[in-house]
């Protein structure tokens, strides 16, 4: 492998690797294409390739099919519930680490949750949710995302903790600092870039999540997910306004995955290859 | 208690640490108990119960009625099959694919970060995008794929809803969102492997083949079986891609597991059935899952 290649099979692996890109981002990039030509050029078969571009289609989301919604919706349940799943996650790992008597048993525990196919969930959170009235709230969808995010974000926070020696913790209380002082001022700040990349994954994982969407939100907490998938079957497939709606959705996650693209690796197997 | 040990510095420091255990755990403990253990319980519970939307309460108990009844349902076996192969064919046909780009991309370096960005980008989407942009394309009539194959002479097929075709339409799918997985994290051991095994073993005269399947396969045993361990889990949940390529159909033939007890709990509305199926789910994932827990213990350890 480490061999020195011949011109012959550097040339060769260039092409087979554009191919390969291709395969990956010429449908990205047609979807793409068909949310910026009018409805009409849209159902064209053979397509019409010097159709001109526009807009209109992303102006008619927004403003017709109250996309601005959804997004809005999309953005504040995903933002609330991995917050939520920081502030109280960060503070256990931390203490699951360093002070819990059976610290293997509880992160295995917690492992163990992620492995749970969300159908299994969503049944009784649902009947949950509804028995308390709290469907098509925002609380709703925020506390039921908690289910993944939460132990995810204390998973993977482990392994940051582990990586601070203990000698600094012992340090700080031999120093007098109560264990939340030494937590707050000391440890916190250095975990800060494992925080944060945790945080953005659990956002992106939010922002994608369908079925718990599906079964908890009404007309007015509807999801991006959820809404294309319901403006698939609506009135017919409006083919332009799908693909403009379908941009507004991955376009965001595009964005954050290129921004923590260093702790994509660790983020996706759940910390087990580094 | 507190006073009566005032001065004992044992006390003292017990109770500090019950103050931490409070402020540092109970909020997540709560919470957990909230959204993952009461559910669950529920579940379970609700597993031995005729429990049914259509009226209030748990229903009568049936004991492991549900449980028999469910795995004599050949509409449920056939939703395990369905999805056992499902996961067979796309974690194996993915792990290939992924193996192979990833070991083109760890033997350049010019470009390498370019195509990498652009190859993992599927993998970010929601499976709902997804779904809808290969419903769009592979559309019969207005779809850019059946024109394509127009030009070059292939007659256009109707890929969703042909029953011969649906699922091995939906595998592909799967697999284009997910071969980026494989590549991610397969090109991450890759490019920490050792140099020198392979400069000592070229100088022995090994062939390229020889290194990969002396070297590398061994070297990256690890990360082969996290990849195909975690990539089976997932695939075993399948559900969002389903709802919006097939809905389980043509028939029922790309009707996987997830979708099947969905359907039974919502619109059936047998949250008791439901719920035994959920669990039989469970004892599916659980030798996988403790398989992986138990090759990344000894990894991390």
């Amino acid at each position: 492998m480490y061999k020195r290649q011949t011109k012959l099979e550097k040339v060769l692996t260039y092409i087979a690797l554009t191919v390969i890109m291709l395969f990956f981002l010429l449908p990205l990039l047609w979807i793409l294409r068909t949310s910026l030509i009018t409805k009409v050029e849209a159902y064209k078969i053979p397509p019409n390739w010097m159709a001109s571009l526009t807009f209109d289609n992303y102006i008619s989301i927004f403003k017709d099919n109250t996309f601005g919604q959804y997004f809005f919706n999309s953005f504040f349940i995903a933002l609330a519930s991995t917050v939520v799943s920081v502030l109280l996650g960060a503070m256990s790992a931390y203490w699951i680490v360093r002070c819990a008597r059976r610290s293997d048993r509880m992160k295995l525990a917690i492992l163990v949750t992620q492995m749970i196919p969300p159908v299994v969930m969503v049944i009784p959170l649902s009947l949950i949710v509804k028995g308390l009235g709290l469907d098509d709230s925002y609380i709703a969808l925020i506390v039921a995302y908690l289910s993944f995010n939460l132990p995810y974000v204390i998973w993977m926070l482990f392994s940051h903790y582990e990586s601070i020696p203990r000698e600094l913790d012992d340090a700080c209380a031999v120093d007098g600092c109560t264990r939340a002082q030494t937590y707050f001022k000391v440890v916190l700040p250095l975990v800060m870039p494992g925080i944060m990349s945790t945080a953005v994954y659990s956002f992106i994982v939010s922002w994608n999540e369908f079925m718990f969407a599906l079964n908890m939100t009404g007309l007015k907490t509807r999801t991006l997910p959820v809404a294309i998938a319901s403006l698939d079957t609506q009135q017919g497939v409006m083919i332009a306004e799908l693909c403009a709606a379908t941009i507004v959705a991955i376009l965001p996650v595009i964005f954050l995955s290129i921004f923590i693209k260093k702790y994509l690796v660790q983020g996706l197997t759940f910390g087990s290859v580094k | 208690m507190k006073s009566i040990h005032k001065h004992s510095g044992d006390s003292s420091i017990r109770t500090a640490r019950r103050k931490d255990f409070l402020l540092f755990m109970l909020p997540s403990l709560i919470a957990l108990m909230l959204v993952l253990a009461i559910p669950l319980a529920y579940s379970l519970i609700t597993s031995f119960f005729d429990t049914n939307l259509k009226y209030q309460g748990l229903g009568e108990f049936r004991g492991l009625q549900n449980y028999i009844e469910v795995l004599k349902d050949t509409y449920f076996t056939e939703s395990v099959l369905t999805t056992l192969k499902f996961t067979v064919c796309v974690v194996v046909l993915e792990f290939v694919v992924g193996l192979v780009i990833a070991l083109l991309l760890n033997n350049i370096y010019k470009a390498r970060n370019f195509f990498f960005t652009i190859i993992i980008v599927p993998m970010m989407i929601t499976p709902i995008a997804v779904g809808l942009i290969w419903r769009l394309l592979l559309h019969s009539d207005l779809g850019i794929v059946n024109y394509l194959l127009s030009l070059i002479g292939i007659s256009g097929k109707a890929w969703l809803a042909d029953s011969s075709l649906a699922l091995g339409t939906v595998m592909f799918i799967d697999i284009w969102q997910n071969v980026p997985y494989m590549v991610l994290v397969i090109l991450a051991g890759l490019v920490t492997l050792p140099t020198e095994p392979y400069e000592a073993a070229a100088i022995d005269g090994a062939s390229r083949t020889q290194s990969f399947f002396r070297l590398t396969v061994p070297m990256m045993m690890p990360t082969f079986s996290v990849v195909l361990l975690l990539r089976s889990i997932t695939a075993l949940k399948t559900y969002d891609l389903i709802f919006v390529l097939t809905r389980g159909g043509p028939g029922t033939t790309t009707e996987v597991i997830s979708y099947h007890i969905y359907q039974q709990a919502f619109r059936y509305l047998e949250i008791g059935k439901a719920s035994a199926m959920s669990y039989l789910l469970l004892l599916l994932i659980v030798p996988i899952a403790f398989l992986f827990i138990r090759i990344s213990r000894s990894r991390t350890t």
